[in-house]
């Protein structure tokens, strides 16, 4: 029975992370993409691409036990991508709205990404969804520093974001964090929603419908 | 476990197969026909079908075009159909312009044309006298034999609309006349600085010629409207008696009729057209030239007596003056010479007048239908002009010229046959080019072009309008091209403008001086092609204003356009390009492009700008389509349409194609391609629910072990292939990630396929009777795994076929093989998610049957456990339900699956024994129950067909030891602990606590042990040294009750000790015979009490690694043995629990205690 045992090791364990569905959006130069390769593989180029509509990688973290593999789109943030990036939102778990602390006009355009992810993602109006906001480069001398920490957060406090947190993906800091508060907001999210709908589910029951919608890799609203 | 899924085994040719199978097979055809219903064919307009569609479309678009065609042409008749018509209808909008100006147009030609009919009617009496002389004196005796005299007598009479009397005169006269002996002739050049005659400061002069001795034979040169510098270059032969050399020549300039131009009068028939309008004009002047009741003015005369002009001729400038008048009145040029026959430049001028005469008479008198003359003249007039040509010595070319000069002329008001003209002219070509014509024919000549180029670009620019069969139209277009074509051949002299801006109001060349046959030409199809356009889009209705019925109108228009490109490209193309060189259906298409871009680009930008973002909804309620979706698809079609249009152009101008505005015709579209993708997933969703609704669940056919569903859901990924094989899309960037997406899409549906898939299967399998509630695995289930799995197999060989490969090439060529690599991690990212994401859905429904297995499995191990030994079909029953199931699951799984259900099998067991185990060791239960258990375990795994398979499973494993152990009676389990000790020491390496020296044997039933000596043994006084000794014991110590357990010699305060003793052991052959006999020897340091003696280290030697031999002990080598202790990690291994479970039980009591000694402190 080699072969059976050889084929095992192409069969996925019998266990499943969780999936999360993490977009990043934010002005072209702000540092989405170094945030990502920073957090999946701790990698920093200075000198790194624009990114040519959409990037795509997986990561796992371990939060209170519990490992939840993040499938993070890094989107494209220039204008003419904007027709390539939108259909991505859709089914997303987690929002990024990203930002340069040195740049003060990506700061002004997080509403807009904002509402262009409600828009295109498709959600209800009213419902609580998980953004976070993110003020990369926080590494840069005060001088070059255009939106003050305080600016920020009282951003946040009018638009009833309640994750924020300022970043370096060249020095690294905060930015296992940042997608770590990410998740934890996602949770506090989901667990409320859970009590809001119990599930009785004494017997094992296959089409276990909550758990479904969060374990595809590519969830979308078509299945409710 | 034999897997029979050949057929599966390669995603690719299946994937590739899928679709021809699914054409092929008639039941799943009419599965696909029902899925389609679900949105009416939507995949099938959208994607594969679609090019079958296109060409349905293009017997449409015939049809449709036709249809278009002739409501064009009755719209807008042809103007020369509309020449016998009396009223004057109401054109239709569109042409309006162009025909008001075409008939403007007419008007000035018009003009001309009569008043050039007034000079011949002036001079009908002449003509007419002249006529009559030559019928009387025929040449040729064939001519006459053909028609008679009299015939030809009253043909004439009738074409010149003599009156009898009058003929009678002139026959007197034609009778008298003799052939002249002198003629003197006088062409009328030019006139300058007339006096002005009429109101508007102007004059209409003509000139009467006549000799002083004969003033009532009169002749008049032709009317020149509004101008007092009129050029007439007319040519008159006047007759000159013998006896009167002394005559004078009169010259008269005189005003036409100046109470009433020419224009006005002309302005009061001028309701009447054409051939009828002409004769009645010529009956009312040939009146007014007879009876002399004319009111015109004289503007001055000169008098030239012959006698001043020399034999060889004369050129002169004459002053004119009136009586009473002492100022100038204007001066007159003529050329004046003496000839004795008739001068061949009047005989051609009455040639081409007695043409025109004849060929407007039959014209009326055989009601020629417009484009239908073509040259044949009726025997009597044929005679008539023969006898002119002849009787006149017109030669053959110059008489061609005529005619040429004269049709061309007549062509305006009633349009003739071009072949006649194409005829012509290739016969005049030559003569044309090599000069061997007169400087005088040659101006004709060109004047005639000039009046007959207009129809023949009228003909091109009404190519598509014509009522008639595309043969007449390919006939007229050819002869307009032969003749384009002749002309262009021909250099016009530098002073003749060919091209008069009054006759070309429609072309669009800004400069008419440039003009020239081809750029005409190109002007000429241009127009065509956008007055057909204009009515198009005049005519193209749209039921309200909506979005989708202004693409469905712009899909249209451009399914006409390429129509009609089609029609030029099958039709005319060669022709213009054979004929005169030119790329007709380029020249279209240049214009046609501009047009559609300029149209479509804004619209399109516009509406994908305002497109309305899809709302999934539900995928079950396609009752009322969302309006974005058809807005989405019409948008498409579009798309392709204008698509399918820039791949003509491709075709067409390969060399300019690139400088066409239609080129990037697909950025319009940009912000719809995400609304199609949106579609192509909304429909995609929409009909996997609706095929896995119509699964049956059997296969679709014997050699595999799929169903229906996972065929049909296939097929949908086929079709969102072909609908991006049509996209085409030629951006690269944007392609990359529509594949993301695209990859990112089907994943979701394989998901969604999943969903419904275990939906679907729930419940089925499920039986409940009075006894029970049980599920049976059934070939359902087992199809619905395969189908999932079937559809994740082909995920990868479908991103394959998109093209992806090709794509990442080309973004590494256009950006640079770093971000190439990056989109490839993605886009490999990406599908991995995919393929593990569908994966773990198949897990889950495993899981799913496996679990549903549990419950009858359970039960199964407990009766068993209870019950083994005693006869129960009960168990049998169970037995027969896993074995059932199991082979179920081997039978229709495939191999991968069957293990990966085998996984989880073992996996659940594992579960399932550990809580059976756990729950009876807290109700106390007996060894003999877990070893039933056991037993019953064993049993149940060997209706696995591969029993061994567990093997791998590790908590299995360890969980059918740990029931091995619980089975165990208390003295065995000690031993088996015991065992276990042993083998945990003989892994050590190395040890803390010494090494002891021994050797040992076996002869027959006695063994021999000695104890040699230990080394390094830990320090256990405060000293630091140890007070040492060592026990032999015989286990497992039930079976050796009754024999000694010797102990040596304690050796004082020594780590080394040397105890060379030796102990001769005698046991029965029982006790020699034992398999797991183990000798243990447990090192102690001796407490002063000895008491409390601590145990140093234990070392085990197994009976079976004891030689039995005759020789001594001493000669045999010594055996080291590691020290070592019962770990922590030991006491907890499963043999300890269990004997710590058994609380009751004494000996399993005191053993744990002294054990537990055995650790040391």
């Amino acid at each position: 029975m080699t072969t059976s045992n050889s084929k095992q090791t192409n069969m996925r364990s019998v266990t499943k992370n969780t999936l999360l569905k993490v977009v990043i959006l934010g002005d072209g130069g702000v540092g989405k993409s170094c945030l990502m390769n920073r957090f999946v593989s701790n990698q920093f180029d200075e000198h790194s691409f624009h990114t040519i509509g959409v990037e795509f990688l997986n990561k796992d973290v371990d939060i209170d036990g519990e490992t939840y593999t993040l499938q993070i789109w890094d989107t494209a943030g220039q204008e003419r991508f904007k027709t390539l990036r939108t259909p991505f939102y859709r089914g997303s778990d987690i929002c990024m709205l990203t930002y340069g602390v040195d740049d003060k006009s990506s700061f002004k355009n997080i509403q807009m990404w904002k509402n262009e992810f409600l828009y295109y993602a498709d959600i209800k109006e009213g419902t609580q969804f998980p953004f976070i906001v993110i003020g990369n480069k926080s590494d840069v001398v005060p001088e070059e520093r255009e939106v003050p920490l305080l600016e920020m957060e009282t951003w946040c406090n009018d638009n009833s974001i309640t994750s924020y947190i300022e970043t370096s993906a060249k020095n690294a800091s905060n930015v296992q964090e940042a997608f770590k508060m990410a998740v934890q907001h996602w949770l506090r999210l989901e667990s409320r929603a859970d009590k809001n709908d119990p599930v009785i589910d004494d017997t094992v029951d296959l089409t276990k419908k909550h758990s479904d919608s969060r374990s595809s890799c590519c969830i979308g609203a078509g299945d409710e | 476990m034999q897997s029979t899924e050949e057929t599966s085994r390669k995603p690719e040719n299946m994937w590739k197969d899928v679709y021809k199978k699914l054409q092929k097979q008639k039941s799943s055809d009419f599965q696909n026909y029902r899925i389609q219903q679900v949105d009416g064919g939507f995949f099938e307009k959208f994607g594969s079908l679609l090019r079958e569609h296109a060409e349905l479309t293009a017997a449409r678009e015939a049809v449709e075009k036709r249809r278009v065609v002739e409501a064009f042409a009755q719209a807008v008749p042809a103007r020369h159909d509309d020449d016998d018509s009396e009223n004057d209808r109401p054109l239709p909008t569109v042409e309006s312009g162009d025909e008001a100006s075409l008939s403007s147009d007419s008007e000035v030609e018009g003009d001309k044309d009569r008043t050039e009919l007034i000079a011949t009617a002036w001079n009908i009496d002449e003509l007419y006298c002249e006529v009559l002389y030559e019928i009387l004196h025929n040449v040729g005796c064939d001519v006459a034999l053909e028609v008679g005299q009299t015939a030809l007598f009253s043909y004439a009479q009738d074409a010149f609309k003599m009156p009898n009397d009058k003929h009678h005169h002139f026959m007197e006269l034609a009778e008298k006349k003799e052939a002249p002996e002198l003629l003197v002739n006088v062409e009328v050049i030019e006139a300058k600085d007339l006096k002005p005659k009429d109101s508007n400061g102007l004059s209409d002069p003509f000139v009467t010629l006549y000799l002083a001795t004969n003033t009532t034979h009169r002749y008049n040169t032709s009317v020149k409207t509004m101008t007092l510098d009129p050029v007439w270059e007319e040519h008159f032969a006047l007759p000159i008696a013998e006896n009167n050399k002394q005559d004078t020549l009169c010259l008269e300039v005189w005003d036409f009729d100046p109470a009433e131009s020419v224009k006005e009068k002309l302005g009061k028939i001028f309701d009447v057209k054409g051939v009828k309008g002409m004769r009645k004009l010529m009956k009312e002047i040939a009146v007014t030239a007879t009876s002399g009741q004319h009111e015109n003015e004289l503007i001055g005369r000169a008098q030239i007596p012959l006698g001043t002009i020399p034999a060889s001729g004369m050129t002169m400038w004459y002053s004119l003056d009136k009586k009473n008048k002492v100022t100038r009145q204007g001066v007159l040029k003529v050329r004046i010479a003496f000839s004795s026959e008739k001068n061949n430049q009047v005989a051609k001028q009455e040639y081409r007048h007695m043409l025109r005469m004849i060929l407007m008479h039959e014209l009326e008198v055989s009601k020629v239908a417009p484009h239908w003359w073509c040259g044949s003249f009726s025997p009597p007039g044929d005679q008539l002009l023969v006898q002119h040509v002849v009787q006149s010595g017109i030669p053959a070319v110059e008489a061609l010229l005529c005619q040429y000069c004269v049709y061309a002329f007549v062509h305006q008001s009633h349009a003739l046959s071009l072949t006649l003209f194409a005829n012509s002219l290739e016969k005049l070509a030559k003569p044309m080019r090599t000069d061997g014509v007169s400087e005088e024919d040659c101006k004709l000549f060109w004047d005639a072009t000039k009046r007959l180029l207009p129809s023949c670009f009228a003909v091109v620019r009404k190519i598509r309008k014509k009522n008639c069969n595309e043969k007449t139209t390919m006939k007229q277009v050819t002869e307009v091209l032969k003749i384009l074509n002749h002309i262009h051949s021909l250099e016009p002299p530098a002073n003749v403008d060919l091209f008069p801006a009054t006759s070309y109001p429609w072309a669009t060349s800004a400069d008419c001086a440039d003009r020239s046959i081809p750029s005409t030409l190109n002007d000429a199809v241009v127009r065509g092609a956008s007055d057909w356009l204009d009515y198009i889009l005049e005519n193209n209705e749209r039921p309200d204003e909506s979005d989708v019925s202004r693409l469905q109108s712009l899909i249209q228009i451009i399914q006409l356009v390429r129509s009609d490109l089609q029609k030029a490209i099958e039709f005319y193309d060669k022709l213009f390009q054979e004929t005169v060189n030119f790329q007709y259906a380029k020249a279209l298409y240049v214009y046609y492009q501009v047009k559609l871009s300029t149209m479509c680009e804004p619209a399109v930008i516009e509406i994908c700008k305002n497109l309305k973002r899809l709302n999934y909804n539900g995928t079950s309620n396609n009752e009322n389509a969302p309006d974005p979706l058809s807005e989405g698809t019409s948008l498409f079609e579009l798309y392709l349409a204008i698509q399918r249009f820039a791949t003509l152009g491709q075709g067409l101008c390969p060399a300019d194609y690139d400088s066409f505005h239609i080129k990037n015709f697909h950025q319009w579209f940009h912000g719809g391609v995400a609304q199609w993708l949106d579609i192509a997933v909304y429909k995609a969703l929409q009909r996997i629910e609706k095929a896995v609704e119509l699964d049956t669940l059997t296969p679709v056919d014997n050699t595999v072990k799929y169903s229906s569903s996972a065929v049909d859901t296939l097929t949908i990924f086929y079709q969102v292939k072909i609908f991006w094989e049509q996209l085409n899309w030629p951006d690269v960037e944007s392609c990359y990630t529509f594949i993301a997406k695209i990859i990112d899409d089907i994943c979701r549906c394989s998901v969604f396929y999943a969903d419904k898939m275990a939906e679907r299967v729930d419940g089925l399998g499920d039986h409940s009777d009075i006894y029970e509630k049980r599920f049976e695995v059934t070939t359902e289930w087992c199809l619905a795994i395969n189908n999932i799995d079937y559809v994740r197999e082909t995920l990868e060989p479908f991103t394959k076929d998109l093209g992806m490969e090709d794509i990442i090439e080309k973004i590494s060529e256009l950006k640079s093989p770093v971000e190439a690599q990056r989109c490839q991690h993605t886009l490999e990212n990406v599908i991995a998610n995919a393929i593990d994401t569908v994966r773990n859905k198949i897990v889950e429904l495993l899981e799913t049957v496996v679990s549903k297995m549990a419950p009858a499995m359970k039960r199964l191990l407990i009766e068993g456990a209870e019950l083994c030994n005693q006869d129960s079909n009960s168990i049998d029953r169970l037995m027969m339900y896993v074995d059932n199931n199991l082979s179920t699951l081997n039978r229709e799984l495939n191999e991968e699956n069957f293990d990966r259900t085998l996984e989880i099998v073992w996996d659940m067991l594992a579960g399932t024994l550990k809580e059976i185990i756990q729950s009876n060791l807290d109700k106390r239960r007996p060894p003999s129950f877990f070893a039933n258990l056991r037993k019953t375990l064993n049993l149940m795994l060997g209706s696995f067909k591969n029993p061994d398979d567990y093997s791998s499973c590790d908590v299995l494993k360890k969980t059918e030891n740990l029931l091995k152990v619980n089975g165990l009676e208390t003295a065995d389990l000690i031993h088996q602990v015991h065992l276990d000790l042993a083998e945990d020491f003989r892994k050590a390496k190395d040890s803390p606590f010494g090494e002891i020296s021994v050797r040992v044997k076996f002869e027959e039933n006695t063994l021999t042990v000695e104890v040699i000596n230990a080394r390094n043994l830990i320090g256990m006084d405060s000293n630091g040294s140890c007070d040492s000794f060592v026990r032999v014991h015989l286990l497992p110590e039930h079976k050796f009750s009754g024999i000694d357990k010797p102990k040596t010699k304690t050796h004082n305060k020594t780590q080394f000790p040397l105890y060379d003793e030796k102990f001769v052991i005698k046991l029965n052959p029982e006790q020699r015979q034992l398999e797991d006999g183990l000798i243990l020897f447990s090192v102690k340091d001796k407490d002063l009490l000895g008491y409390n003696n601590q145990y140093i280290g234990e070392a085990f030697l197994s009976f079976s690694d004891i030689e039995d031999t005759v020789q001594s002990v001493e000669t045999l080598s010594q055996i080291h043995l590691h020290l070592g202790r019962p770990t922590e990690k030991f006491m907890a291994s499963d043999g300890i629990r269990a004997l710590e479970h058994r609380q009751g039980d004494k000996l399993s009591k005191d053993f744990i205690k002294r054990f537990k000694q055995r650790m040391g402190t």
